[in-house]
């Protein structure tokens, strides 16, 4: 493994007018690794990926992917860099079938345009293959998305991603809407997706799900990182603690104490 | 990398993908509502009219559906798939046609034109098609707006420019003549601009008496019937599973089935009287026992000892008895009523017909209400619709109950409505109504013998299908009518026949519970292979005359051309749809637009092409009635918009956008024509076309709605 991270931050900073919504924020994210990005609700989470995404260019910093300064202009360019998003909402056609989805925008074709058609065959045997890889069997990949469970769209989400040349995978609350078990196999994908050499950020507010699998944490919290640190750094009520704003809480059990000896 | 969690999970099934089986499959497609819907409608008017089933009732239905319905419907599916509408779509065709005939107009003065040759004509006016197409998906994509707003816009501009242009250009509500084009071109010996060859592929006709074959019932029985059978191995073969190695012995029983089968064709084909017919039909019978079991023996692996999965085994006693019941009570009205009688049983009670109305609504009433309490016994003597649908609804339970009670509310609303009143109208409408009520009851037993085991179910399918062949010789010995005694009487016996080799075969091979992709592959080129016999044997049919045929004189039958082109788009059009990136990209702009947009679809081109897609068939169909009628009015087209979009709903194409069919459509199409072909035909009020097709629209929504939560949930 090279010495360059896949992609560094040094002091990202996001201007809205007169709103600080970013401020400061320095992490890196290396191939095989994944990195979290802890905050509670407003925390910046969103802002954050949208940078690292080119839906949003940052007011300050510098942004380096594979040693060099970037700046995307859209989405689009981060796809083509190798960032690919995969969003809460999924980005998915539930009416659709699988192989569908999984190719959607990209899909292989045979023969020569105008006759051109999608080549059937292959696209379903690569998409079975793809999600074998990550560790689930679809059986039929005509199933509709749509019938699918949360994890399981995660998966193909994750999967496509994968598939399309992804260097830096970015997961915008993948566990949020799941249960308990969904989660683990979702937490299961995110890595196998490192495993596999790609550089992953995983963002949550959920320290329980981000301290097993994550090498790096990276905790915002209104705007303001509140840390980086190597998965040796730091411990796990260590960083529940930080991310839920420590003081607070601190102060809130103080607060019950008083009232329970009173 | 030691991974083994991933590789355990890899090949551990997910137990949340169960398997579908071949008719969950089916019922999953959009389409397929509507083929049911077609075979219902078509059965319907079969019976109560005369030239269904003829092949000028097929010249008809087929002229009726092709253009401008059918053409338009599939259009406009594609784009209701993609998620939008297009208003303006049914005053375009008029505009188009008529821009095509102002374009190569030669006349000077007052009645002016462009007089351009054809070979210019038809590729300007495509291009303004094209340009209409692309300013609606600007339009649409740019403002944001729902694109019903917008083209109801283009819709009321075309029709306003459709008139205004018409009067200033040639003074006249419609512009005409395009086979002056000929006329003047024989009378001065000039050229006539493309005229001739245009309007044979845009008119051309095939005079079905002109063409004699005498051959023609033969490839017509074996088309149809190798078809069908071909349905039938590709059924098994998507139900059962296959063995190892494949058993020899089974493929001697094909060969005997075929040739016994084949004997029995040939055995019907040369004889007229019974007793000959008895013997063709025993052979033909044998053959599909032996043939069929063989096929089993051949290919699939014998069924492992009771696999008794005794699931919820709620009693299927229940509804046996009412199918009995329903059975026995058909025949009984079959007799008692006399089938000659055509006296109107209302004048006896000295009813008017607005009080028929009233008896229909009111018992349609209390039906409804009995079926939705479903509890004490309110309904006892009230009337037979009440009656019926109270039995069906505690024998069935509650969700199937209305779906039947509401049928059969429907039905004696439609007698009431269309004057059934006579003795024979209302024979033959209750004896449906009970044996339909009797069919359903027996398969919903059988299916739910089946639930407790296989045994269970596979004799009471038997039972079903012996209550089928009773039925059958009594339609036989009771029907007034010859279509009948000949006709479904053959039609019921092979069906039974199936359904008892069915119950069977399922008794002696092993079903299969997961996928099979050869074998999934090879039963769909047995159903490809089925729709080519079975199209083969249609067109024979329909195409040709025999010579006895052509002696005997009988009407001039002509098909048009524009069939083909019907035929033809609709099928270039769903290989886009299913096929290519373009097909894609419509469901998911359709089905999720913000998405595609992430994942890099165009997603405001694919629609734009989308609306320049339904233009260009307007275009299509505007030189289809240029050419077909020569002269068009400025009103043509006019709100027909609306027609297009009932036959993609009624084709299972969803409003919201992102499911559909373009097949559906065209099926859809072929529906709404023959409402309008039988109607008149059965010899009712032509009056109340609107009413028929708005009670279609609303019935396949509600059945399309229901059989895809039902398929969806079954999963």
């Amino acid at each position: 493994m090279s010495d360059t991270p896949l992609l560094e931050l040094e002091g990202i900073s996001k201007f809205y007018g007169n709103i600080i919504a970013l401020q400061g924020v320095t992490t890196e994210v290396r191939a095989g690794q994944v990195t979290c990005v802890l905050g509670d609700n407003g925390a910046g989470k969103s802002t954050f990926i949208k940078i690292l995404a080119g839906v949003h260019e940052h007011s300050e910093g510098t942004f380096k992917l594979e040693g060099e300064a970037v700046n995307f202009k859209n989405p689009r360019e981060a796809l083509n860099a190798g960032i690919a998003a995969v969003y809460q909402d999924l980005a998915m056609v539930p009416l659709m079938s699988v192989w569908r989805n999984f190719f959607l925008g990209s899909e292989p074709t045979k023969g020569i345009w105008p006759l051109e058609w999608i080549d059937k065959t292959k696209a379903k045997r690569i998409a079975k293959e793809e999600m074998a890889k990550m560790g689930i069997d679809i059986r039929d990949t005509e199933q509709p998305v749509g019938t699918l469970s949360g994890g399981e769209r995660q998966s193909v989400a994750i999967a496509r991603a994968v598939y399309f040349g992804a260097k830096v995978l970015i997961l915008d609350e993948p566990t949020s809407a799941l249960g308990v078990k969904q989660s683990g196999v979702v937490l299961r994908y995110i890595v196998e997706a490192a495993k596999r050499g790609l550089g992953v950020i995983f963002i949550t507010h959920n320290p329980n799900h981000a301290y097993p699998v994550g090498d790096r944490f990276l905790i915002l919290n209104r705007g303001q990182s509140m840390g980086n640190f190597a998965k040796g750094e730091i411990t796990q009520t260590e960083l529940t603690s930080l991310m839920a704003g420590g003081a607070e809480l601190e102060a809130l059990q103080h607060e019950i104490d008083a009232a329970q000896n009173a | 990398m030691s991974d083994t969690t991933g590789e355990a999970t890899a090949s551990k099934p997910d137990e949340r993908l169960a398997y579908r089986g071949v008719f969950q499959r089916a019922l999953i497609r959009p389409e397929i509502g509507a083929a049911i819907g077609a075979v219902a409608v078509w059965i319907f008017f079969w019976a109560v009219s005369a030239k269904f089933g003829q092949a000028s009732g097929a010249q008809s239905i087929l002229d009726q559906a092709s253009a401008p319905l059918g053409i338009m419907a599939v259009a406009v599916a594609l784009l209701m798939i993609g998620g939008e509408f297009d208003l303006s779509s049914g005053a375009a065709t008029g505009a188009l046609g008529i821009l095509t005939i102002l374009l190569v107009r030669d006349v000077a003065g007052d009645a002016a034109g462009a007089g351009f040759s054809l070979w210019v004509a038809l590729p300007l006016s495509l291009l303004a098609a094209l340009g209409l197409g692309w300013w609606n998906g600007f339009l649409v994509n740019r403002t944001s707006l729902p694109s019903f707003i917008v083209t109801l816009g283009s819709f009321f501009v075309l029709k306003g420019a459709k008139l205004g242009f018409s009067k200033l250009i040639v003074d006249q509500i419609q512009v005409g003549k395009l086979d002056d084009l000929a006329i003047y071109a024989e009378a001065n010996n000039a050229s006539d601009k493309g005229y001739g060859l245009l309007d044979k592929v845009f008119a051309g006709e095939w005079v079905r008496n002109d063409h004699i074959w005498d051959s023609r019932d033969w490839v017509y029985s074996i088309g149809v019937l190798a078809g069908l059978t071909l349905i039938v191995l590709a059924i098994y073969e998507y139900h059962f599973r296959r063995r190892d190695t494949m058993n020899p012995t089974g493929l001697a029983g094909v060969v005997v089935g075929l040739a016994l089968g084949l004997v029995g064709v040939w055995q019907l084909h040369g004889t007229d009287g019974s007793g000959g017919n008895t013997l063709g039909a025993l052979l033909i019978g044998a053959g599909m026992l032996i043939g069929f079991l063989g096929w089993g023996m051949w290919r699939y692996a014998p069924r492992l000892a009771s696999d008794s999965s005794a699931g919820d085994a709620d009693g299927f006693m229940t509804p046996l008895i009412v199918g009995f019941v329903a059975l026995v009570a058909a025949m009984a009205v079959g007799s008692w009523f006399d089938a000659q009688n055509g006296e109107d049983l209302s004048d006896a009670f000295d009813l008017g017909g607005s009080t028929n109305l009233i008896i229909a609504v009111v018992v349609a009433l209390i039906a409804m209400l009995w079926s939705a309490r479903s509890s004490s016994a309110i309904a006892v003597g009230s009337a037979i619709g009440g009656a019926i649908s109270a039995a069906v609804a505690n024998a069935l339970g509650e969700a199937r109950a209305r779906v039947i009670s509401s049928g059969i509310v429907a039905l004696l609303f439609m007698m009431a409505f269309l004057n059934l009143s006579t003795e024979q109208g209302a024979r033959a409408i209750i004896f449906i109504a009970l044996a339909a009520v009797g069919f359903v009851s027996l398969i919903t037993a059988a299916s739910r013998g089946r639930r407790r085991d296989d045994r269970t179910g596979s004799a009471l399918l038997l039972v079903t299908s012996l209550a089928l062949v009773v039925m059958a010789f009594f339609i036989q010995s009771e029907s007034a009518s010859a279509k009948f005694r000949a006709q479904a009487f053959s039609v019921m016996l092979a069906i039974a026949a199936v359904m008892a080799i069915w119950a069977v075969a399922t008794m002696l091979f092993d079903v299969r519970r997961f996928s099979d992709v050869k074998a999934d592959a090879f039963a769909r080129n047995l159903m490809l292979g089925a729709a080519v016999l079975i199209l083969v044997g249609m067109v024979a049919r329909l195409g040709w005359v025999t010579e006895a045929e052509a002696a005997e004189g009988g009407s001039i039958v002509k098909y048009s051309v524009r069939i083909l082109w019907f035929i033809g788009f609709t099928a270039v059009v769903s290989w886009v749809l299913a096929r290519t990136r373009f097909g894609s990209w419509t469901f998911a702009v359709g089905g999720n637009k913000d998405a595609a947009r992430q994942v890099g679809v165009p997603a405001a081109r694919t629609k734009t092409q989308l609306f320049m897609v339904v233009s260009a068939a307007a275009w299509l169909v505007g030189v289809l009635l240029a050419f077909r009628l020569n002269t068009i009015q400025a009103s043509t087209g006019d709100g027909e918009e609306f027609e297009y979009i009932i036959a993609a709903v009624v084709g299972g194409t969803a409003l919201t956008g992102g499911y559909g069919s373009t097949i559906g459509a065209g099926i859809g199409a072929v529906i709404m024509a023959m409402a309008v072909q039988g109607i008149p035909s059965a010899r009712w009020n032509s009056d109340w076309r609107f009413v028929f097709v708005g009670a279609i629209l609303l019935l396949a929504v509600v059945a399309n709605n229901y059989i895809r939560t039902k398929a969806e949930s079954a999963r």
